[in-house]
């Protein structure tokens, strides 16, 4: 048995993941829209030996407000699976991982086109499920509104199953067999006929079988039904855990939910988010973590603030006051409460609670030197909680760069990150289990 | 005269596989050196056909790539600087947001050279109202609406922004899309030409009659119908489908056609049609001439019916014909294709 080695992604965004990035100095601020920009960032990624790239979804703008909406690079993005397959031929050994909604697409079409990014990438795709719950996306496809969460999961049951099922419906082998009398095999196709609540499906993939057998399934859910979705279906998970404690009982839920489908602890990789800002030294690192700070503009931090509140406006209140008492009807979430704590002991106004929230949108931020970046993912990953991480730098190409030539170099200094690709399919770099070629 | 080029990976034949015994012409490396050959010949754009909507249901088919087709356009356009790309996608099978955000974000992989070939879904009605949702959501923002300000902050300029907020019969959407505007104003879109009727949204239309005659009168039924939805001919490009056979003879020519012979039962099998020259090289170019001036068409999409045959096309056909001179890296196809430069529906005064 082989030391075990941390998985790394690399969750990318045009100028980064830090809301202001797009004003920083460095930043292309149009990136979101330059396909070379996108490329290279893949290249870096591959380089350094990362096991995919992310990309996020969402079918819709996601502010309501156009004023708001204006001054957020994240308002404009590629469609992330035409993204993909440009990504796919320009990379040879990367993983490449698109989310894609079961509320607002159907099984065979979006088997389809993960079928092609498998096949184009030659085994290095994946999926990441999600089911959608922001309105904006639902007011863009039916007036009925947003579906219910119950609902939405039960169809990304029936989606994910359909799914596999067509996926596994073209063995190896189908086209041009050797005895050659037909151009296909029909021995070795299995049509699905499925006919369910949601959809009714009736026929093959028009792709080959890909060399890792079907692309990798992922899942970030963080409700009940999407943690047991992701035992019974998902390869990896991402997870936005701030502290290590909530990373370790998330850690726990969901290994502990796979026995049940008669899967084993390692067939299901947890891969929390971490933003990490680098600097050769511990000023560096803060200075860059503030100069980005102070280019969020204040109306969108505010605003992001008050979504994580789960309140509508927080506009009216002085910037360097206190947060407001939260209204007692409100249900109390855990973010909410983690927000208010931080804000009393440590007497943060508005403004500096909208910023230290709005600069890594709520996921876990590590500003420090190399050093001391590997010791806080060596503590988690050492400590039961991570198998992975899912890396979102601040700035796009830098901030993935300084991840990649400082601290990637420190895990390996440690033993924790691989030398070089296992494999050429994403299920071999990850290391779980290859589904049987029926 | 406008080219296209119609992607296969074998040939339109149902049986050019047998020629070709090799899963490798499957592969995306070997559709690409096909596309690299016809944008070297000048092609103006690669069309992807598909099975035009239709999908699967015991068995694949070898006259499409096993590719979906918009994605596959992503990839070879990645891979290409000049030449353009006309893809299928289903009106039934997309909803139309998902499709107007996937051409979009083609289009800027693609700097502006990609095209939507829009299959109807057999409900008129419904498909005019898709074209009105798909076209509303390209014009979400005005050419100049981005304005990267890092000093005021300012991603785009708000009052360029445009929400659709359409309720229709059909489809309720409210916009806008989240993606930049096209290079081109908004991605081509081209229909298959089928006379009955059916909406005409496209700035081209292929034509897929199977002999002159047929031809000469969708030609008339194409131009009438063009007149009738409001367009003028000069904005839209009608082009002719054509599978040509070439021989270093007229007898190799007749010879080659003869052991491509098409049964019926292959028709079933082929998406695509169109009328078939069975000559050598500077015939089938001096008929191609021909038939573009006394017919009034635009130009042909070339549906070759075998690897070889593509190969002898691109090497002594393409050549001949009255073309325009090179093209440089950075035209969209809307510039290719000479179609009317687009306005936005806000700079309309
Ligand atoms: C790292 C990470 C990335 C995510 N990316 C997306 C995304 O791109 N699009 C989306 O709709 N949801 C995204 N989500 C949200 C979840 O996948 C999930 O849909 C959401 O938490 C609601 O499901 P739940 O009710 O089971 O928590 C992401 C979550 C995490 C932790």
């Amino acid at each position: 048995m082989s030391e075990r080695h941390m998985k790394l992604g690399a969750f990318l965004m045009a100028g980064g993941h830090h809301i202001a990035a797009w004003r920083h100095p460095d930043a292309h601020a149009d990136a979101g829209s330059d396909i070379a920009h996108f490329i290279e960032l893949a290249r870096i990624a591959e380089a350094a030996k990362f096991d995919m790239i992310f990309i996020e979804d969402a079918a819709a703008i996601r502010e309501r407000n156009a004023d708001l909406a204006s001054q957020a690079a994240r308002s404009t993005a590629f469609e992330p699976l035409s993204l993909l397959a440009a990504i796919a031929v320009n990379t040879t050994h990367l993983g490449i991982v698109a989310t894609a909604s079961t509320t607002y697409n159907e099984p065979y079409g979006l088997a389809r086109a993960f079928a092609t990014l498998d096949s184009l990438s030659g085994g290095r795709a994946g999926w990441n499920l999600v089911t959608s719950a922001s309105e904006l996306e639902a007011k863009n496809f039916a007036a009925s509104g947003l579906r219910p969460h119950s609902e939405r999961y039960e169809r990304a049951e029936e989606f994910a199953d359909a799914a596999l099922k067509l996926w596994d419906g073209v063995e190896d082998g189908a086209y041009l067999p050797a005895d050659g009398a037909a151009f296909a095999d029909r021995t070795r196709l299995h049509p699905l006929h499925h006919h369910g609540k949601h959809f009714a499906v009736d026929g093959i993939l028009d792709s080959q079988r890909s060399p890792q057998g079907r692309p990798i399934m992922v899942q970030a859910g963080a409700s009940d039904v999407g943690k047991e979705l992701a035992a019974r279906t998902a390869d990896v998970v991402f997870a936005a855990s701030q502290t290590i404690g909530e990373a370790q009982a998330y850690y726990a839920d969901v290994k502990a939910r796979l026995a049940k489908y008669g899967r084993a602890k390692t067939d299901l990789k947890v891969m929390p988010g971490i933003s990490p800002i680098v600097g050769a030294t511990d000023e560096e690192a803060k200075a860059k973590h503030r100069a980005l700070q102070e280019l969020i503009p204040d109306p969108v931090g505010v605003a992001l603030l008050a979504s994580y509140l789960s309140i509508q406006d927080l506009s009216s209140y002085p910037l360097d006051g206190p947060l407001p008492e939260m209204p007692p009807t409100n249900l109390i979430q855990s973010r909410q409460q983690l927000i208010v704590d931080l804000g009393k002991r440590e007497g943060l106004s508005i403004r500096e609670l909208a910023r230290h929230f709005a600069g890594a949108r709520g996921h876990w931020q590590v500003v420090g030197t190399p050093v001391q970046i590997a010791d806080a993912m060596e503590e988690r990953f050492a400590g039961g909680a991570a198998d992975g991480f899912n890396v979102m730098a601040p700035l796009f190409p830098s901030g993935l760069q300084d991840f990649t030539t400082l601290v990637v170099p420190e895990l390996r200094r440690r033993g924790l990150f691989r030398d070089d690709y296992e494999g050429r399919t994403l299920r071999q770099n990850l290391g779980v289990g290859a589904p049987a070629s029926r | 005269m406008y080219l296209g080029y119609s992607l296969t990976p074998f040939g339109h034949h149902p049986r050019a596989w047998e020629h070709a015994r090799n899963v490798e012409k499957l592969g995306f490396d070997a559709l690409l050196a096909q596309v690299t050959a016809a944008e070297s010949a000048g092609f103006d754009f690669v069309l992807l056909a598909d099975r035009l909507g239709l999908r699967p249901a015991e068995t694949p088919s070898s006259v499409a790539t096993p590719f979906e087709p918009t994605l596959l356009a992503s990839a070879l356009a990645s891979k290409t600087p000049r030449i353009g790309f006309v893809a299928a996608a289903a009106m039934a099978q997309h909803e139309p947001y998902n499709l107007a955000r996937r051409f979009a974000s083609l289009d800027l992989i693609g700097k502006g050279r990609l095209g939507w070939l829009a299959i109807p879904s057999g409900d008129p009605a419904r498909d005019a109202e898709y074209f009105d949702v798909v076209t509303g959501l390209w014009d979400s923002y005005e050419p100049d609406a981005f304005l990267y300000d890092k000093a005021e902050g300012r991603f785009f300029d708000p009052e360029k922004m445009h929400v659709l907020n359409h309720k229709g019969v059909h489809f309720s959407v409210r916009g806008p899309l989240n993606v930049n505007p096209s290079p081109q104003g908004r991605p081509v879109v081209a229909q298959v030409f089928d006379g009955a009727g059916a909406p005409i949204a496209g700035d081209v239309l292929f034509l897929g009659a199977r002999s002159v005659e047929d031809l000469t009168a969708m030609t008339e039924d194409a131009v009438q119908a063009v007149a009738a939805c409001g367009k003028k001919r000069a904005d839209v490009r009608i082009l002719a489908n054509l599978v040509p056979v070439i021989g270093e003879t007229a007898e190799a020519a007749d010879a080659a056609s003869a052991a491509l012979a098409f049964v019926e039962a292959d028709r079933a099998e082929q998406p695509l049609s169109g009328i078939r020259i069975v000559s050598t090289a500077d015939t089938i170019a001096g008929r191609m001439t021909e038939l573009a001036a006394s017919l009034g068409l635009d130009g042909f999409t070339i549906l070759p019916p075998t690897l070889d045959m593509a190969r002898l096309f691109v090497a002594d056909v393409a050549p001949k014909l009255a073309r325009r001179g090179s093209v440089g890296e950075g035209e969209t196809l809307r510039g290719r294709l000479s179609l009317p430069h687009l306005t936005h529906p806000a700079k309309e005064a």
